[in-house]
């Protein structure tokens, strides 16, 4: 992160048309900006959520008639989505060390994990027996969990493409920034999805 | 088995579609082996009006969808322009895109990090 950590450069060496980059490389910068600007955009789906849920009398807050939340299942599918974070960590550590077989493993298995909870959240979705149309809480519900699952597709697209370079031998110790950057959006879906799985299920 | 059921199934089936093109499509694209680092230096993307484009496109898809008639899944006059002027802001990107990744890599882009 800092300019000291640099080796110093040769007096002998001409000086570089461009600087060398130091600290934080550009993608992983941007993908924390991008990643800041993600916690705003749920920060307002949040918002809408307890606005809506402030707005009706106490203890009426629950699904439309008819209706009702899963909670054994979205517990389940919180379960695979916590242990896809640490299969993509461990992917990210062993490609850190070099270790591209461990990579493919663990960010397959990562992929797997994704894309099990995705369709564990369309099995919800079918069984809950309210639409999005549905007063409030079926409107918040869905978007909010509905947005939460488009970005976990988007970080299933990302893995995919992490599986693909992986499996082309893209990556190396030294030369894998794109793996870091999907890692960290992975890990902050994960963090979105435990504010999610607790605001809707246990804030009742 | 109810129409939420089937669209979410339909919904399913369209994700897993769209990872596996993915996949296929990444799984093909460049070289085998590392990457070449990139140039040291900042890159900035060229001007580009595309983004107002695109901004247009999902106001008259968002437009489409709120302003229809009821048995309407969306406005046809509205949507059809906003999905038309997507595709082809989104292809008009990626074409650029590649354009300047090729000079990036011919070396026709001379950054020296400090005219930006």
């Amino acid at each position: 992160m800092s300019a000291q950590s640099m080796p110093a450069r040769p007096a002998e060496q001409p000086h570089p048309k461009v600087p060398h980059q130091q600290g934080m490389p550009t993608a992983l910068v941007g993908m924390l900006l991008f990643i800041a600007s993600e916690v705003m955009f749920f920060g307002g789906l949040f918002a809408t959520y307890f606005n809506a849920r402030a707005a009706v009398p106490a203890g009426t807050w629950e699904p439309p008639p008819g209706g009702h939340l899963d909670l054994p299942l979205a517990a389940v599918l919180t379960v695979i989505l916590v242990a896809s974070s640490f299969t993509m960590q461990f992917g990210v550590w062993a490609i850190r060390r070099g270790d591209t077989g461990k990579l493919k493993l663990w960010t397959g298995i990562t992929l797997a994990l994704g894309v099990l909870f995705l369709i564990g959240q369309l099995y919800d979705y079918s069984m809950l027996g309210f639409g999005i149309a549905d007063g409030p809480f079926g409107t918040t519900f869905y978007t909010l969990t509905g947005f939460h699952g488009a970005h976990v597709f988007g970080g299933a697209v990302g893995l995919a493409i992490i599986l693909a370079r992986a499996m082309r031998g893209q990556f190396s110790a030294r030369n894998h920034v794109a793996v870091e950057a999907v890692s960290m959006y992975w890990h902050f879906v994960d963090v979105v999805w435990i504010a999610v799985f607790t605001t809707i299920y246990f804030l009742r | 088995m109810t129409d939420a059921a089937f669209g979410f199934l339909l919904l399913g089936i369209a994700m897993l579609v769209v990872l596996g093109i993915v996949f296929a499509i990444a799984s093909r694209g460049g070289p085998r082996g590392e990457h070449p680092k990139p140039p040291a230096g900042v890159h900035m993307p060229n001007p580009s009006f595309l983004p107002v484009v695109f901004s247009v496109a999902a106001t008259l898809i968002g437009a489409g969808l709120a302003f229809r008639r009821e048995e309407e899944l969306a406005n046809p006059f509205l949507m059809i322009p906003g999905l038309v002027l997507l595709v082809l802001a989104a292809i008009g990107w990626v074409r650029a895109a590649n354009h300047e990744w090729r000079e990036v890599e011919h070396g026709a882009h001379h950054d020296d990090g400090a005219s930006h």
